[in-house]
């Protein structure tokens, strides 16, 4: 169950996309969010859904991964789905009942916007799933290191992220051995009235609380007998180079992001009513 | 027919993922009634995940487990009544505290199992003097107390249920000598006066030879040998092929016995060598 979180995790494979430059991949995981909540119409959105799945393909992950990752916002992207249907009113009506008007409308705003929020979180997972946490950090270190400038010292930050991420799958691991301990002492986390459930929470929160402030302890005492002291001027063991993988990402990324706007000039806004029509 | 047994075991970590892990393979088991198994093995062997498959917790990938030869997952409730006949005592039992009090974190399971007040009561009780966990600690936070002594308190909590099978985790890693003497006391007695099942996982050779009466030694997801401590020991080159050792004391008589010393070199306690050597110096030889 709780290993169904894939957010956040790094997937170990040799592909194209791991090698990348991890400031590559963070501008250009950007980019795509950009264009994505751009696209207006069902072209310029299927032509980014082409293009994350072919990231996708390329990165070795397996699909079955990739759904799985996608569990945790099933819910999001039901709620979404149904405001759509029910306030939409455009295109044709299709079924009414009680006070709710279903139209076509709102069925394709719907599918637009499942759409939107599933490849946004697709490649937003990519981008985490193929780089690793040291290498996600030195990326995000330099992309910002001229806010260092401002006065803002960015390591710090940076550094907070990383052990984060880093952290997600310890604790959920801990999630998992206290629920099993729990359970070994008879506890009940699956059924039982809404209260019930609600007060087995505290068997696990207590421990995995303690035990994740124990932890940031350890860490930070671990940290501090290392000399780590913010990081300013840090060095790092691995530079960061701009090599031919990058150079291709890029400008494939530029195509996309023109593929993106000539699709929405030429194809214009969607309209619910011309979608509709033309598809039947 | 045995109490709690297995048929070719098997099971995988993270099927169909890049990181799947073969943790059990093909294992077979037995655990009979009123015997203290030790199940010894490197770190990564498996001894955790086939405990863990023993009260359910963890679905098999392959075989079965049998209690008193009817499969435990064969439906739901017998694997919820698996749960408090197997008793689990995870490793580093105390990170899992979470009640205010000592007396009410022992009195969980019990209470899980749906016991009368009274019955819960007798045996937080019971289960306390078990681990040497006096009643005026009863009212102590479980936060406020030392590790060796909330991982007796984490103990109780299990012994509490009165399972006929209690398994125990590497149960002395990280304490003191003291502690550990502590919880293979506690071990041994907790059999003696109920004449239940005891497994425990260690790593430690010395306290296998102390209180075990049958030994389990897994290498690589498979089981490699089982036998008494004798049997076992006796294979001393055995074992080290795979990175573990026989008992420090066996290991000074067999030293002894090679520089040609009347001593057995079958000594595997302090207590038996204390013994040895008083008969060695009443003079007598080797009589193995
Ligand atoms: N939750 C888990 N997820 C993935 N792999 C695991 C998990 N727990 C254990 N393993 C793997 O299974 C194997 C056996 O582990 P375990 O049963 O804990 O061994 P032991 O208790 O003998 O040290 C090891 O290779 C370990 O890495
Ligand atoms: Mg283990």
């Amino acid at each position: 169950m709780l290993k169904d979180i894939t957010i956040g995790q790094y997937f170990p494979l040799n592909s194209v996309i791991h090698r990348l430059d991890p400031r590559v991949k963070l501008l250009y995981t950007f980019v795509f969010i950009i264009m994505i909540v751009v696209a207006n119409n069902f072209v310029s959105m299927l032509f980014c859904v082409i293009c994350a799945l072919s990231v996708t393909l390329i990165s070795k992950i397996p699909v079955k991964t990739v759904v799985k990752g996608l569990k945790p916002i099933l819910f999001i992207i039901i709620i979404t789905s149904l405001l759509q249907i029910i306030y939409v009113k455009t295109g044709v009506p299709l079924v009414s009942f009680w006070k709710i008007k279903i139209t076509s409308g709102g069925l394709l705003e719907a599918l637009f916007m499942t759409m939107r929020i599933t490849f946004l979180i697709v490649m937003s997972t990519m981008l985490t799933y193929t780089t690793s946490p040291t290498s996600m950090t030195n990326g995000l270190d330099r992309t910002f290191a001229p806010l260092s400038r401002l006065g803002i010292d960015f390591n710090i930050i940076t550094m907070i992220m990383t052990i984060a991420l880093r952290f997600i799958p310890t604790l959920i691991d801990e999630v998992d051995k206290i629920i099993s301990a729990q359970k070994s002492r008879g506890a009940n986390f699956e059924s039982g009235s809404i209260f019930k459930r609600a007060k087995m929470l505290i068997p696990l929160f207590v421990p995995l609380l303690f035990n994740a402030t124990r932890r940031a302890y350890e860490l930070a005492y671990a940290m501090t007998c290392r000399c780590y002291n913010g990081g300013k001027g840090k060095t790092t063991m691995n530079a960061l180079k701009f090599r031919a993988g990058d150079w291709t990402a890029s400008f494939l990324t530029v195509a996309f992001v023109a593929g993106v706007i000539f699709l929405n000039i030429n194809f214009g806004e969607y309209n619910a009513q011309f979608t509709f029509n033309t598809a039947v | 027919m045995a109490l709690l047994q297995t048929e070719n075991l098997s099971y995988i970590y993270g099927e169909g993922t890049p990181f799947c892990v073969t943790a059990l393979d093909k294992v077979n088991i037995e655990i009979e009634k009123g015997e203290i198994v030790a199940v010894i093995g490197h770190t990564g062997s498996g001894k955790s995940t086939l405990m863990q498959l023993l009260n359910g917790l963890l679905k098999s990938t392959a075989g079965r487990v049998l209690i008193d030869g009817e499969d435990i997952r064969s439906s739901k409730a017998k694997t919820l009544e698996t749960r408090f006949r197997v008793g689990l005592c995870f490793q580093y039992p105390e990170y899992q505290l979470f009640e205010n009090t000592v007396y009410e974190d022992i009195a969980f399971g019990p209470k899980n199992m749906g016991l009368s007040e009274e019955e819960v009561d007798k045996r937080v009780r019971v289960a306390a003097k078990y681990v040497g966990i006096p009643e005026y600690a009863f009212k102590t936070h479980p936060f406020d107390l030392s590790g060796g002594e909330k991982r007796r308190v984490a103990i109780a909590g299990v012994i509490s249920m009165e399972p006929e099978i209690l398994i125990l985790d590497e149960p002395t890693s990280g304490l003191d000598p003291r502690g550990r003497e502590q919880i293979l006391e506690l071990i041994k007695n907790y059999r003696d006066r109920t004449q239940k099942s005891v497994v425990v996982v260690s790593h430690s050779m010395n306290d296998v030879a102390k209180i075990a009466s049958r030994v389990i030694v897994m290498y690589d997801s498979k089981v490699l040998m089982t036998g008494s401590v004798q049997e076992i020991f006796d294979q001393s080159e055995k074992l080290s092929e795979i990175g573990l050792s026989v008992p420090q004391i066996t290991e000074v008589f067999a030293k002894l016995h090679a520089k040609g010393l009347p001593v057995s070199e079958k000594i595997y306690t302090t207590e038996q060598a204390f013994l040895e050597i008083k008969r060695v110096l009443k003079g007598g030889g080797v009589n193995a």
